[in-house]
Formats: structure tokens, sequence, C-alpha cells
């Protein structure tokens, strides 16, 4: 019989199939180097005038890659209506991208990167792999605005900070973010309720909220660090900016110091009072806080300013959105209590390998004209780094004025940390926060499982550090 | 089956002219004949080289390097990626999901499989010739339908069905009176976000085994069944000792994919939990893969968790291949004697005949 040759070559065809299926495997490695063999920076150059100080050639057109998240793209665009009243021509070709990393690493590599990115989001490029290829954007800072002032007297002080590696100023942050707690006016006033100022007081009001059947924080799986970014502002407010360096620096013992265990033990025994909506660690992120924002089953939620925005379709009607700092832990703090975390954040990047740098600082003057800086917080009620663009009734949103209200009362006391970011250490921190919010780790079993991701971290040589002081 | 004819019998004439001649008789390269293998052998060879083997070569040297991802700089750092990994304790995690994945959603899956397939082709009444229950193209039809939706689809499907404050899957526990449901986090518990996330993944894949099985114990032919009926077999002996037996490869290639699949499961992972689950229980070597390269800027060594995620498919396909041969299956035979072999043998010359 003939039938043994024609099984064994469909036995042959199968396996083939399968090793061919197994060897995909391989493709997960992305694409490899290639040699450099890009010519950046050498597109058509124009003529340096007052109107023109980066030299920007007529009618030239720039791509820029802009993260598409919360606050969407077409920010970017509308600098296309003032572009032209000072270079003739020049044009910003917006593409929207969402998964940064992921989709530029191709072009980094290939030599031919596009000519301006805003760096944001959860796959962001990490600034210490792709320094060497930025333009440095001092002359940004040094150009006059569209209205002639120069841009770095109509900014925000400190601004240049979180775009600032190894003494290097590569990225333009754009958005001010300013980190805070966040509740309804409105519900706290019908309960006759105060924002807690110190731990103890957000206690004392998670049994109130007991008593009326609801919560007083409620957590989602994929942001239930942000309780972590609650936790460390509170700690930097009571124990001051050795806090702060322990962390940044991946200081052995870091998270072993008095003010964050003072904060942890406090969240400790909110989760086992079950203070906590339960299940969030199960629960999609922006659902969690549609429980807060619209359900109104949990009365505090600790995020940034873009919460507004956020939530904004899956918010109730009248909710009146509010923020505060965080609490302190004792009533002597090391900083005062209106002292907050606010950053610029939205890092604006220029490649130098990009075809068109100099239209791209073009593009950032033009976003940081007072007409487009405006019309950013208009639409989408939060303050760009330029002072003095929101008006008193923050465009009808209570949360865009406490914002600015926050910011006037901290003052000087403004302080930040980037480590989580800077290490891409996000992910693992999730782990331990997720069972520490639903009560499956205690403080301690935290505190050991984070100071272990940090305690990688500085033993891997393979790692760049920063040294923050 | 009847289209294997044709084939098997061109294949037999091959070796007739060597048979003869002593000698294979060179053939001129005409025109004909050389454009002939340049289309059919040349360009899917070529295809294999540059878009397989060649990058299965790169991926080896740039799982030796310390490549960060962004610029064409690196420095050659031999094995050190692999050493790192087996002492990374949350790499060895992913590296026991991806294990306890491969180990049950093909087993699981391949058995309900099997159980559908069984149902409709053969389930039927025991009088009157063989054939599947009522409605048997209904249920076959109905089980395809998860298969059609996207695996991403689904897992976002799930995802809000196991939503604790939300989701359909509790309101319907709560709805029996299990109040216990009541805001249980499915994907947010270590005990249960495993099972749910192989649930999804095996209901989503069911389908598609079971047509694969239902046109495989087509080609079985029916006197075997009707031999073994009136032997007085009921349907579980039947399905163990006459159809397993008989459709054997295609289980063994069933067994394989799925389990390629399950050891990869980043579809599914990455819209359920996409940030490795409570205690990282549900984590895969692929999302490790996916952080450590963007997040970390480490694509060297996600490149190496490549390769060691590379091996293991490969020492599971191995695997499934030996366990096929001790137990009397695959390419051994001269082990005729083994019931596997012969049930396939009668059943091939069955279909041939």
């Amino acid at each position: 019989m003939t039938i043994r040759a024609g099984s064994l070559d469909r036995r042959t065809l199968l396996r083939g199939a399968i090793a061919t299926a197994a060897m995909g495997s391989f493709a997960a490695a992305c694409s490899s180097p290639s040699s450099k063999d890009g010519d950046g920076g050498s597109g058509p150059k124009g003529e340096k005038s007052a109107t023109n100080p980066f030299g920007v050639a007529a009618n030239s057109t720039v791509e820029a890659a802009i993260f598409d998240g919360g606050y969407g793209t077409d920010y970017v665009d509308y600098t296309n209506q003032v572009l032209g009243s000072q270079v003739k021509g020049l044009e910003v070709q917006v593409k929207p991208v969402v998964d940064i990393a992921p989709q530029l690493q191709p072009r980094f590599v290939g030599g031919n990167p596009p000519d301006l990115i805003d760096n944001s989001g959860e796959d962001q490029i990490g600034f210490l792999g792709i320094l060497d290829q930025l333009e440095e954007l001092d002359d940004l800072f040094e150009a006059n605005t569209y209205e002639g002032k120069k841009i770095a007297d109509i900014v925000y002080p400190g601004v240049k900070t979180p775009g600032t590696f190894r003494d290097k100023f590569v990225a333009l942050n754009y958005v001010m973010t300013v980190y805070g707690v966040w509740y309804s006016k409105t519900l706290f006033e019908e309960n006759g309720w105060t924002p807690p100022k110190t731990w103890d007081e957000a206690l004392d009001l998670g049994q109130q909220a007991k008593k009326k059947g609801k919560y007083l924080f409620v957590h989602g799986k994929e942001a239930a660090t942000y309780y972590r970014t609650l936790l460390i502002d509170s700690a930097i407010k009571e124990g001051g900016d050795e806090v702060r360096l322990g962390l940044e620096n991946l200081e052995k013992g870091c998270w072993s110091h008095p003010a964050i265990q003072g904060v942890i033990k406090v969240m400790e025994t909110m989760v086992r009072q079950k203070m906590f909506v339960p299940g969030g660690s199960g629960t999609q992120f922006q659902k969690a806080q549609a429980i807060w924002s619209n359900d109104q089953k949990a009365l505090l939620y600790p995020s940034g300013g873009w919460i507004e925005n956020e939530m904004k379709k899956a918010t109730k009607a009248d909710f009146q959105m509010t923020g505060f700092p965080s609490m302190t832990l004792t009533d002597k703090p090391a900083l005062p209590y209106e002292s907050l975390r606010a950053a610029a954040g939205e890092p604006f990047i220029v490649p130098a390998q990009g075809k068109n740098p100099a239209g791209a600082k073009e593009v950032l003057r033009a976003m940081l004209s007072e007409k487009a800086a405006a019309n950013f917080s208009k639409t989408k009620l939060a303050p760009t780094i330029v002072k003095g663009t929101v008006p008193a009734d923050g465009y009808g949103s209570t949360a865009l004025v406490s914002q600015t209200t926050m910011l006037e009362a901290a003052g000087t006391n403004i302080f930040n940390y980037m480590f989580v970011e800077t290490y891409g250490m996000n992910t693992d921190q999730l782990v331990p926060w997720n069972s520490f919010l639903a009560g499956d780790l205690d403080g301690k079993g935290l505190t050991s499982a984070l100071q272990k991701i940090s305690d990688k971290v500085r033993e891997d040589d393979s790692v760049d550090k920063v040294k923050v002081s | 089956m009847k289209d294997t004819i044709p084939t098997a019998k061109t294949a037999s004439r091959r070796p007739e002219p060597a048979a003869r001649g002593g000698r294979p008789r060179r053939r001129k390269l005409t025109f004909d004949r050389v454009t002939f293998f340049l289309a059919f052998l040349g360009v899917p060879l070529a295809i294999f080289v540059i878009f397989v083997l060649i990058p299965f070569g790169q991926a080896i040297f740039w799982a030796m390097t310390d490549w960060r991802g962004f610029s064409p700089d690196y420095n050659f750092v031999g094995l050190d990626n692999f050493t790192k990994m087996f002492q990374d304790d949350i790499f060895l995690k992913a590296l026991r999901n991806v294990a306890l994945l491969a180990v049950f959603v093909p087993l699981v899956t391949l058995t309900l499989a099997l159980g559908v397939a069984v149902a409709i082709t053969l389930g039927g009444p025991s009088k009157g010739p063989v054939r599947g229950i009522r409605g048997a193209s209904f249920y076959r039809i109905i089980s395809f339908f998860p298969y059609v939706v996207p695996a991403i689809i689904v897992g976002l499907i799930w995802a809000q069905m196991y939503d604790p404050n939300a989701g359909l899957l509790n309101g319907v526990l709560t709805g029996l009176g299990l109040d216990r449901f009541d805001t249980f986090a499915w994907l947010g518990e270590k005990a249960t976000a495993m099972p749910a996330v192989m649930f999804v993944i095996i209901w989503g894949l069911v389908g598609f085994y079971a047509v694969l099985f239902i046109a495989a114990i087509k080609g079985v032919p029916a006197e075997l069944y009707e031999a073994a009926r009136i032997d007085g077999a009921g349907r579980l002996r039947t399905t163990v000792s006459i159809t397993l037996p008989a459709i054997r490869d295609s289980v063994q290639t069933a067994y394989i994919y799925l389990g390629i699949a399950a050891l990869d499961a980043f579809v599914y992972v990455q819209a359920m939990v996409p940030n490795g689950g409570p205690d990282n229980s549900t984590l895969t070597i692929s999302q490790r893969l996916f952080n450590v390269a963007f997040a970390k800027q480490q694509f060297g060594y996600a490149t190496a968790m490549g390769v060691v995620l590379a091996v293991v498919t490969l020492v599971f396909a191995a695997l499934v291949f030996l366990v096929n041969r001790l137990t009397g299956g695959g390419e051994g035979e001269s082990k005729r004697k083994a019931p596997g072999s012969k049930a396939r043998r009668a059943a091939a010359e069955g279909g041939a005949g």
C-alpha cells in the first residue's frame, strides 16, 4: 500500500509548521540595532531672525508623534493656527501615538525619529536610554515668546527640573500637574464633612462614611500605586528632604523611614477596617474611579490634576470636584500642610536626528504662546507651565480652580520625585500595592516588598543610576 | 482521506527509476524545471531564511548583549543575561506560571473538545447508522462561536464579566443567593486569578479544536464503530479505544499548537490582568519580556528571555512527541503491536478503501 508515504509527508509538513510556530517566539526579539546612517539636523535651513529664532526653513513641515492619552492631541494641532504668523508656511503634522516606546523604538534605532515627540503615557521611552540622541532645549528658554517676552520668565519656577537629566535639559514638560486628594464638594457639604488635614482626621472621616454605608477610598488594579504617591507625598511633608532623597537614591532601608512607616500604619488600619471599596484589586481602574466620581460609594481619591478631564463622562452632575493637599501625619510636619507635589508633565522631546529639529523647537515656542496655552487650559481643564493663563473662574471648572489655588498656597513649597519613572518600577510596585490594599499583605510585607524592588535596581550594575540631591 | 490517495501514489512512484537503473536518472534542467524550482522552492526557502532563520540567529546574538534598544550601541556580555534571569525571582515565577498554563490549558481544552466532537459525531441513538446527537450541526456552530471573536475582545469582555462590583458573574452568583461572591475579585485574589484566566483561554479555544476533532473523527470508517457496537462497546469505551487512537495524530498536533498558545497567552493576560495579577500569580514570560524591554529599556535582557521562551516551547513540543511515541503512537512503525498504531492503520486503510 502507499498510505505510509502519504502520511509521512503530511507529518513532516505538520512538524515543519510546528517548528515555524515555535521559532515565532524569537520574533519577540523586536528589531535589532542597525548602523548609524541618519544625517540628522541637516534639513533645510532658514534665516535666523527675531520672529524665527531657530532659523526654521519657510514652508517646511514638522512631524510630531504625540501621545494620545488624557489630553488628546488636538492641542498640538492647534498650534498651526499661530505658527504661520511667525514663520511663513511652517506646518506641524500630528500623528497620535498611544504606545510611544514600542512604536517609535524602530525609528530611533533606524536613525529617522520624528521631529517632535510627546514622550508620555504608560509606555514612555526612558530618558536615560536616549539622552545622547536628544537636542538640548536651553536655547528655547532663552528665546522670546510670540508676545515678545523671554520664555524663561513666563513659566512656573522649576519646570526645567523634570526635563533635566545629567545636567542636560532635553524635555519640555508642558502641563503643570498637581497631585492631591480629590472629593465632591457638593457631597461633603450635604453631609457636613470637611476634607481631612491629617491622617487621624481621615480615619475619623472613614468612620463617618461607614455610618452612611460608604467607603473612604477606592482603588483600581492598574492604579493601586496612586496610594504610593499619596504615601510618599505625606511622608515627605512629615520627614522632609531626607525621605525624598532616600527614595530617589534607592538607599538601603529607605522605605523603613519612620515618616513612611507612620503613614503605612494608618493605611493598614484603614484597610483592616474595610474603608477601601472591596474588590479594587480586580477592578479596571477607570471603573474603580467611577465608583468614586459617579456612584459616590467612596469619598476620596488620590490622583493628579488630570482626574477631572479623565472622568468627564463618568462624573455625577454637580459633583464640584475639588482637590486638597495630601494629609500630614502629625501636626508638626517638616514641610507645611500646604506644600505639595507638583511637577510639569507631558515631556516634549526633540530628537537630534530628526529632519527638522529647528521646526520642532518653533512648534514648542508656539505652544508656549498665550493663545495656545490659554486654549489648552480651556479645552483640557489643566494648567500649562505658562503662568497666568487660567482665569479666576477656571472656565467653570472647580478642579482647575483648586489646582491654581493649591499652587498659589504652596508658593515655593513644591517638591517632586522621579525614581519610579526613571527606573520603570511602577509595574513591579503595583503587585504589592494591590495585595496590600486588598488586605492580603500587611504593612510590614508591603515595606519589604517595596524595599526589595528598590534594592534590586540599586544592585543591578546594568542599570544607569541618577544621583539626586 | 480520499484526497490523500493521488498524493500517496505519486510519492510511491518517485523511487522507481532509482530501483531500475541503480542510479537516479538526471533530468535536464529545462526552463520549465528551473522556473518551477525557483517559484516553488526558492521563494519559500528565501522567505524562511530571511524572516525566520536570520532573526533566529540574531536573537541569540542580541541575547548576549546589553543593548538598550534606542541606539545602535551595545556591549557583548556573554551569558550574563541568562545567569541574571535565573536569579530573578519574578522571571522564575513567570516561568512557573507558563508551565502551569502549558499543562492545564491543553489538557482541559482537548478533553472538552473531544467530548463535544464525540457527542456531535457519534453520540446519537445506538440503533441505526452511527450518527451524532440531535441538532448536532447546531451545537457544532454554537461551540465555534467564541473562536470567531478575536482573543483581545474575549479578554476584554471577560475582564468586565469578572468585575467585582459591576460584573455579570458576581451578579449571577449573588442572585443565586451565594452572598460570599458579593464584590469578590476573581482577578484580584491569588487563589482564583490563574484559574479565571485559564477558564477564559479554554472557553475561547474549545470550539476550534472541537471542529478539528470532528473532521478527524469523520475520517474514521463507520464500520469500525459498527463492529465495536456489535461487540457491545459503550460510548465511553468506543471513545477511549477507537476514536482516540484513530485520531491521535490530530490530538498531538492540537496539543502542541495549544501548548504554544498557552506558553504565550499574552493577549489574554494583557487584557485581563495587565500587571501580572495578584502577587504576580498570572504573570507570563511574554509580559515580563515586554516590561523589561520597553519600561526598563533592557532589550538585550528581554531578548534573552525570548530565547528562553523559545527553548521552553521547543522542549514542550519535544515532550509531547516523546510522550506520544512512548505510548505507542508517532512514527514507531516497528511497534505494530501497539494498539494505537493498529487502530490507526486500520483507520487509514479503511479511509483509503
